[in-house]
């Protein structure tokens, strides 16, 4: 075969793999994670269509949204675009009241706290609203939150026992931590913590912290996975992140993993829950059905997927954290107030790159 | 030298037009946020990250110039063992998106890594880690070695051996011979090549973050959100840095000799001789270290997951149809990127090579210092553009063409370099032959000069296909939506260490480019 006919096969084979692939069954059924979602048979498709911007993945989030279609008959599947909430957030800046987002889904509170600057953002319904603790949505109800994850103290197992490893972060700056610890400077969870930290203790007693922190060897690593990760071969000890990554880590690589989660005291600054949250955007087209989607994400099914597959938090009343996970004190560190946030950054920002972290 | 045709030259402007697109968008951008560049540049937090992004990429630049070069001329004319089989593995690197490529190399050597405890094992004690200037650069000269290869082999191929031969019957070593016959002949597919190198370690994100090296675009990413206008003056600067260093490259590239331009269809090759076991071990050492260290942690968690499914694990969180889906949708927009990339740069390869056109120089310098921009900012500037007219948006929101034409301006400086040069190699009798011959503008274009660029043109698509398969800013933002690529899956299922779904991803990505270029590159380029 000459490479002009293979070529023109190829071609040929993708595009009828597209053709195949564009064809729908008549009756909606769902599959897989989401089926476990599901209570009942699947409503027929409705005519009403959604947009999604989800900067969580398709990984955890694909299940919801099919399960969601499946239940209403509106339809999202095939409507919703997969990125980082930061690349997200700036996308619909940029689109600002052309976006044709009718829902946001952000990991982090940094890009919501972005987007309400930037008044983007509408207002979720109070009854939904009311299905969590004040603490978790916005005073003017911009945002909801749905699910949390901790911070939390990853370590190897095999260089450290969990009874021996400190109460508070303010303990990692002594001098038997030195070298050991790694931190995420640049990640948006991490940045979401640290403003908190400013907001708690003041921008002296923050920066102290960080600079010590820094004085003592401390590593910065890009995010909460590398740490996890190098933490588990033993590059390093320990490091700061949200307890999610290693319950996935864990499962991924099995016996080899040899990382585990330490948590501070539940009074502890290092014990904050980082909320991922969700959004009527202020261009949607269909309130009312945005309106729904949001509301779904915290009903219990729903809830219960979260953190009995993902390992998360759940946040609606009522519904308890997956048995494997550490239950949370009374949320005594509160979560992340987003209005703190969205002004708190750039100085957040500042801080961060003057203690000289990221040229560690 | 004869004066461009009008139609050249005008849509030659307007190819310019088209690819500024990003540059006035943050232009533009700077001015309606008052954005500061100038101020910034000279400030203390600015510095420090420009000084360590311009020595990274110049270290990178002259490693994998180094690299590139000898592997170009040690597969392509000598007698080393396996030849074709390196020609069509050599250019696998340009697929790894660099921040599941540097994650995988990590996971492969450093402490705890697979190898690294494997040489523990048999009593090697490593005792380095990768991080930092030195974790930087090795990564990114492995990953950007390609972009030098690609067209030093083509050119290498093309070269007449006669010259050697003659130098060597007059006395020359093998080392004299190459330094004053074979190098001025390669010296601007070199420098071409080199140049993409420098542009792509300035605006590379993914493995300075791994490797903790704080470089500019590091700056650019945590200013995003916080502080926009420090981003988007921060992001000026690239691009200014990119356009100066693209103009100090015209000039030098310009003063070079003209090489021989005669054409053979059969290169001249070298035995190695004794130096035949080095030369094998030097290349199965870049291969190993290149594409070998990555796939054994890819392949790793590829394994581990597949087993888990097929076991009593969790099942994948992908199936079998979204790998279809995610590799048919990398193929078509990769292949259709490449040809209308190529295309593209063509009309200002001839401007610049044949008539020395001020506006082709414009448009030349415009294309390539694209290149330097954080893809986040291009992705952007498509979505704002389209946004300023009705009628943009209505026809190209959410279309395949916008994907296309974001691809093509983001890579089209990737096919620019090598085409110049395939333009160039039209010998210049063989052109007033034809036309003396009284044979028309359009029929010498077909008949003879597509016919001697095409190794050129070839190595330029495969360049850009490769890149664009593991494009993640633009088929994240500006892919229509639901639109999904292998790499965009991978990325998204690596961000929440869902790492088995990721690798399967990456795998198949790694094959998938092994395939097409092998296929598109390598015998296109061997049969023509």
């Amino acid at each position: 075969m000459t490479p002009h006919a293979l070529l023109s096969l190829l071609l040929a084979l993708a595009l009828v793999a597209a053709a195949c692939s564009s064809d729908d069954g008549d009756a909606p059924t769902v599959e897989g994670a989401a089926a476990g979602i599901v209570d009942g048979d699947c409503e027929s498709p409705t005519d009403t269509e959604l947009t999604i911007y989800s900067g969580r993945s398709e990984d955890l989030m694909a299940p919801v949204f099919e399960a969601f279609e499946c239940e209403t008959g509106i339809q999202v599947v095939g409507n919703i675009r997969y990125a980082g909430s930061t690349d997200l957030a700036l996308l619909m800046e940029t689109e600002g009241d052309r976006s044709p987002a009718d829902v946001f889904i952000s990991q982090s509170p940094g890009p919501i706290g972005f987007l309400e600057n930037a008044g983007l953002l509408g207002t979720v319904d109070s009854a939904t609203l009311d299905l969590v603790e004040d603490q978790n949505h916005s005073d003017d109800g911009t945002w909801v939150g749905f699910s949390g994850r901790k911070r939390v103290l990853v370590y190897n197992v095999d260089a450290y026992d969990d009874a021996d490893l400190p109460t508070s972060v303010f303990d990692l700056t002594k001098p038997e931590y030195a070298d050991r610890v790694g931190i995420p400077p640049t990640n948006g969870s991490f940045g979401d913590w640290f403003t908190v930290f400013r907001d708690q203790f003041g921008d002296d007693i923050a920066a102290q912290w960080l600079s010590d922190m820094v004085a003592n060897g401390a590593q910065a690593y890009p995010n909460n996975r590398s740490i996890v990760d190098a933490a588990s071969r033993g590059e390093i000890d320990m490091g700061l992140v949200n307890h999610y990554y290693n319950y996935q880590e864990a499962l991924a690589n099995g016996d080899s993993h040899r990382a585990a989660n330490h948590d501070f005291s539940s009074q502890d600054i290092g014990s904050l829950l980082i909320i991922t949250a969700a959004s009527v955007t202020a261009t949607t087209d269909d309130n009312a059905a945005a309106q729904e989607l949001v509301a779904y994400l915290l009903s219990e099914p729903v809830q219960r997927y979260l953190t009995d597959e993902t390992f998360e938090y759940p946040l609606a009343a009522g519904v308890d954290p997956a048995e494997i996970l550490p239950p949370l004190e009374a949320l005594s560190q509160g979560t992340v107030d987003f209005e703190v946030l969205a002004d708190g950054f750039e100085r957040t920002t500042e801080i961060i790159a003057e203690s000289g972290i990221l040229t560690e | 030298m004869s004066a461009s045709p009008p139609a050249l030259r005008v849509g030659g402007l307007l190819l310019a037009a088209l690819f500024a697109f990003p540059g006035l968008y943050l232009v533009w951008r700077n001015f309606t946020e008052g954005a500061d560049p100038a101020g910034l540049l000279i400030s203390d937090s600015t510095l420090p990250p420009l000084w360590r992004t311009l020595r990274l990429a110049i270290a990178v630049s002259i490693s994998a110039a180094i690299l590139g070069t000898a592997l170009a001329w040690l597969t392509t004319r000598t007698d080393l063992p396996f030849r074709r089989f390196w020609r069509v593995v050599m250019p696998i690197p340009l697929v790894f998106p660099t921040f599941i490529g540097a994650a995988a190399f990590i996971r492969t050597l450093n402490p705890g890594g697979i190898a690294y405890d494997a040489l523990d094992n048999v009593g090697i004690d490593v005792t380095f880690e990768l991080r930092g200037f030195t974790g930087a650069w090795l990564v990114l000269t492995l990953f950007t070695y390609p972009y030098v290869y690609l067209p030093v082999a083509s050119r290498l191929r093309q070269l007449p051996g006669s010259l050697e031969e003659n130098a060597r019957v007059l006395g020359d070593t093998f080392a004299a011979a190459f330094r004053r016959v074979v190098l001025p002949q390669i010296a601007g597919a070199i420098g071409a090549g080199t140049l993409l190198v420098f542009l792509y370690t300035i605006s590379d994100f993914g493995a300075v973050q791994l490797m903790r090296y704080d470089t500019l675009t590091r700056a650019i990413a945590t200013n995003q959100l916080a502080n926009p206008p420090v981003a988007l003056a921060l992001s000026l600067i690239l691009l200014a840095l990119a356009a100066a260093v693209v103009i100090v490259e015209r000039m030098v590239s310009s003063r070079l000799p003209d090489g021989d331009r005669s054409r053979v269809d059969r290169a001249v090759e070298y035995p190695l001789g004794r130096w035949k076991p080095a030369a094998t071990g030097f290349v199965v050492l870049a291969g190993a270290l290149a594409i070998g260290a990555p796939m054994v942690a890819l392949g790793d968690w590829s394994i581990d997951g597949l087993r888990r499914a097929t076991g009593d694990g969790r099942p994948l969180t992908i199936t079998r149809d979204d790998v279809v889906e995610a590799t048919t949708n990398t193929v078509q927009v990769s292949i259709v990127a490449a040809i209308v990339a190529v295309l593209a740069v063509l009309p200002i390869a001839f401007l610049v090579a044949r008539y020395r056109s001020r506006s082709g120089a414009l448009a030349h310098a415009i294309v390539i210092s694209t290149f330097a921009l954080p893809g986040i900012v291009i992705a952007l500037s498509m979505r704002f553009w389209t946004l300023r007219s009705d009628w943009a948006f209505e026809t190209f929101s959410d279309s395949m063409t916008l994907l296309i034409f974001a691809y093509v301006v983001r890579f089209g400086s990737l096919a620019m370099g090598v085409t110049l040069i395939a333009v160039q190699a039209v010998p210049s009798n063989v052109r007033d032959a034809a036309r003396t011959l009284g044979a028309g503008r359009w029929r010498r274009f077909f008949t003879m000069d597509l016919r001697i660029m095409a190794p050129g043109l070839f190595a330029g698509a495969g360049l850009v296909l490769l890149s664009v398969m593991k494009e993640l800013p633009i088929s994240l933002l500006i892919a229509p939506i639901g639109f999904s690529t292998l790499a965009t899956r991978a990325f998204s299922s690596f961000e929440e260490s869902f790492v088995a779904e990721a690798g399967i991803m990456a795998t198949v990505l790694v094959i998938l480019s092994f395939v097409l270029s092998w296929l598109l590159v390598i015998r296109k380029a061997d049969h023509l």
